[in-house]
């Protein structure tokens, strides 16, 4: 790339799918805006690979927006934790965005197809801009963009309960944004600040102040709401379920994990662990949330009939087990925490992508629908079942890696009931899994079924969702990508917070 | 100067009266017109406060645009609420919660208006002292919207762009099936 | 002092309660997002508030003034004003839609399983 270029890579990752969007929308046809909204995510991921590999090679960069600089302009600050977080979302977006084409054109009017691609490339900007930007309100402005995005996205679902399902996520959404704005108030009222890096500096100086300890709820609450932690998930299920199949596979794959990068960004970064877990003992609220969460969130998907919204309920389970991961406040919950983020992302991508490839040949994604489907859509289903198998944990995949990293956090801190947790929501997660397999393979299909013959998913979607499942195997198997990365992104997190508040 | 504090405190308890009698009232016309007054009464506020820039806006987009949104989706839909049973009990007690720790949290603050405040002693004298300079532009609310902070404003663009796009997609293809005939599936 | 200082900060968290209180309780999507709506401007109040200097003036600078109010907090708010607008006009169109497939703006009206996730 071009020297110059790569001075602004910061701000090339936010720009590149922001002028997509409009691009999207002023051409039209949905096959053309379908080409750019592929170009923008594969774009966007060629940037956040070379931003990962800069970052790992020289430290944190800074890029002064407008050349003011900070705290008086808006800083973007990339360090390991965020281009780790930008790879995520990205890779989910080039995989999903280019080769599920088919699966939009079966869900989405082909009026409002250019609409659709348009607010894809919206939400991706406003993830980018979420995990580049270092300046607090600027933070969320990007998270209200990424937010409206993906309301308008849920809604682009079929019928009134998309429509009810978008507002209820809209209003949650809402409330959790402004919970962020107070904290982010009392920040400022308490630092004079909204740099995060100056905020951070600062708050040494008024570490007594009951104000700090507000501004840490708010802002905890609030993105707590917008990655649907237990009991704060009630949004999720439905809004992932009645939303397109494409758009849950790019929000399971990406949406959450950008509020736990804000999670672990607000916690750990701004404030620090010391504040965070020493002096506030967060982890006292945050790991029953997460716990309970993992056991409600595989009992109730275990009791779905409708697919989306087992694995919708699923999500909120594995979002439990990062915070779980990151409220462990130690460089192995935390490292175990990132690696979940990333395998999440492939495993959730991948299984809302197959059941996109089912709705396009069946129409229905409840259980029942699936009886057969697993003579009649054989590669479909397998890798449904590789990625259902990674969400479990099994060995071989990303997910045992995950689980693994996770469950060894737990016993260092000797949290033996965390442990029994972990592995009990993985038997639930092989429960529902269970479910699945025994009615696509075992149960006869209905007899009014007329195709006899194999129907797989269209060729794209197959071939997405087993890009992803084989990324799942290979990073089950190679865990120098994740977990190398994962362990220096943590120590580099903990070790910037230390010894600030002696 | 108690005068100022006699009008923002009788606006701030105007606020609150008009609030609490939104939530309240079951004709949603009223709700409606109650709540446009709510937001001139924070309008005014921010006059007193010094706010001008602010004032404007909130007249201008919370009690303008806000309220005729609101009564265009009344005329669409209906106008009463109706009675329902529902459960209060949680919700009054986590409101109840959450009003202790943030009264907690601002009862902590500076007094408003107080010059030693964290907030006008660190980034903001800045602005103040080289706007005239560095920007050139008396009103140093649109140099920091315009150059300091000009990004979150082109963000506020994206925001309005997605909302835009978000009714376009949800009432746009209505109009237009509702013009040719039904057309709009797949 | 402490009256006279925290007064402003009382009405705010009263106003948050309110807002959040409808936000919860009813059922009426369109009360929900003026619920909203109250909140989100008990906010805005809360910010405009820290930008208050004693004796200071609107920041527009002219030669014969020296104090001003803190104008960051200003900026904030007239992007915050906006987005709430913004999200307030998408809820809206949604409480249309809804209106049409339910026939009712009540959420508990709805039946919350029908249609589920099949494509009608």
């Amino acid at each position: 790339m071009i020297p110059a270029l790569v001075d602004h890579l910061p701000a090339l990752q936010v720009v590149t799918p922001l002028l997509c969007a409009p691009l999207c929308v002023l051409v039209r046809p949905g096959r053309a805006a379908h080409a750019i909204a592929s170009f923008g995510a594969i774009a966007s991921l060629a940037i956040a690979a070379r931003l990962l590999a800069e970052v790992l090679d020289h430290g944190v960069l800074s890029y002064a927006l407008g050349g003011w600089a900070a705290p008086w302009g808006i800083e973007y600050r990339i360090d390991g934790l965020g281009a780790f977080t930008l790879v995520i979302v990205t890779t989910v977006a080039a995989v999903v965005f280019p080769l599920s084409r088919a699966s939009v054109e079966a869900e989405v009017e082909p009026a409002r197809r250019h609409l659709f691609y348009a607010a894809l490339m919206l939400s991706l900007a406003g993830m980018a801009g979420i995990a580049v930007t270092g300046d607090l309100f600027n933070l969320f402005v990007f998270l209200e963009i990424a937010s409206l995005a993906a309301y308008v996205l849920v809604a682009f679902g079929r019928g009134g309960p998309a429509k009810l399902a978008a507002l209820r996520y809209l209003v949650a959404g809402t409330v959790g944004a402004t919970f962020v704005l107070i904290g982010i108030g009392l920040l400022y009222a308490a630092t004079g600040s909204l740099n995060m890096a100056d905020v951070s500096a600062r708050l040494p100086q008024v570490q007594q102040s009951t104000a700090l300890k507000s501004a840490f709820a708010f802002l905890v609450i609030g993105i707590a709401i917008k990655m649907a932690l237990f009991p704060l998930h009630a949004w999720l299920p439905n809004a992932y379920a009645r939303a397109p199949s494409v758009v849950g596979a790019f929000l399971a794959g990406s949406s959450t994990k950008v509020a736990v990068y804000a999670l672990i960004r607000v916690v750990f970064g701004v404030f620090g662990a010391d504040y965070a877990f020493a002096r506030l003992s967060v982890d006292w609220v945050l790991l029953p949330c997460a716990a309970a969460g993992v056991i409600a969130g595989g009992v109730v998907a275990l009791f779905q009939s409708d697919v989306k919204r087992m694995f919708a309920w699923s999500s909120v389970a594995q979002v439990a087990y990062m915070v779980l991961g990151a409220a462990l406040a130690s460089a192995a919950g935390l490292s175990a925490a990132l690696v979940h983020m990333m395998n999440h992302a492939l495993m959730k991508a991948a299984i809302f992508l197959a059941l996109g490839g089912i709705v396009y040949r069946t129409g229905a994604v409840s259980i029942d629908a699936l009886a057969g489907i697993g003579r009649r859509m054989p590669l479909t289903l397998a890798g449904l079942v590789v990625a259902s198998l990674g969400l479990v944990g099994v060995p071989f995949t990303a997910g045992f890696v995950s689980k693994w990293t996770l469950l060894r956090a737990a016993l260092q801190g000797d949290a033996w009931l965390l442990a029994t947790v972990i592995v009990a929501g993985s038997l639930l997660t092989l429960l529902y899994t269970g479910r699945i397999v025994e009615a696509a393979c075992l149960r006869s299909p209905p007899p009014g079924s007329v195709s006899t013959g194999t129907a797989e998913a269209p060729p794209g979607v197959l071939a997405a969702l087993w890009l992803l499942a084989g990324a799942s195997v290979f990073l089950g198997l190679d865990t120098s990508l994740t977990v190398g990365v994962a362990e220096r992104v943590a120590g580099a997190l903990l070790e910037s917070a230390a010894g600030r508040w002696r | 100067m108690s005068t100022w504090h006699l009008i923002n405190a009788g606006l701030l308890g105007f606020m609150v009266a008009v609030a609490i009698a939104v939530a309240a009232l079951r004709n949603l016309f009223a709700a409606v017109m109650l709540f446009a007054i709510y937001s001139l009464s924070a309008a005014t506020l921010f006059v007193a406060l010094d706010a001008v820039d602010v004032a404007f806006t909130e007249a201008a987009v919370g009690a303008g645009i806000s309220s005729i949104l609101m009564l265009a989706t009344l005329a669409a839909t209906d106008g009463r609420e109706k009675q329902h049973r529902h459960r209060r009990a949680l919700p009054l007690v986590l409101c109840l919660a959450l009003a202790v720790v943030l009264f907690a949290g601002l009862h902590d603050l500076a007094p408003v208006g107080d010059p030693a405040a964290p907030a006008h002693v660190h980034v903001a004298p800045r602005y103040l002292s080289e706007t005239a300079t560095e920007v050139g532009v008396p009103n140093v609310v649109t140099a920091v919207l315009a150059s300091y902070r000009g990004y979150d404003t082109l963000g506020e663009a994206v925001v309005i762009f997605t909302a835009g796009l978000g009714v376009t997609a949800l009432l746009g293809g209505h109009f237009r099936r509702r013009r040719s005939g039904k057309n709009g599936d797949v | 002092m402490s009256l006279s200082g925290s007064y402003h900060y009382l009405a705010v968290v009263l106003l948050m309660v309110t807002g959040l209180y409808v936000v919860m309780v009813n059922t009426n999507l369109i009360k929900k997002v003026l619920g909203l709506n109250i909140f989100q401007t008990s906010v805005f109040v809360f910010y405009i508030s820290l930008g208050r200097l004693e004796g200071g003036t609107a920041p527009i600078l002219a030669d014969e003034l020296s104090r001003y109010a803190n104008p960051l907090p200003h900026v904030l708010i007239l992007t915050a004003i906006v987005v709430g607008v913004a999200t307030t006009a998408l809820a809206l169109s949604l409480v249309v839609q809804i209106h049409r497939a339910h026939g009712t703006m009540e959420e508990d009206d709805i039946d919350d399983r029908e249609g589920g996730a099949t494509i009608s």
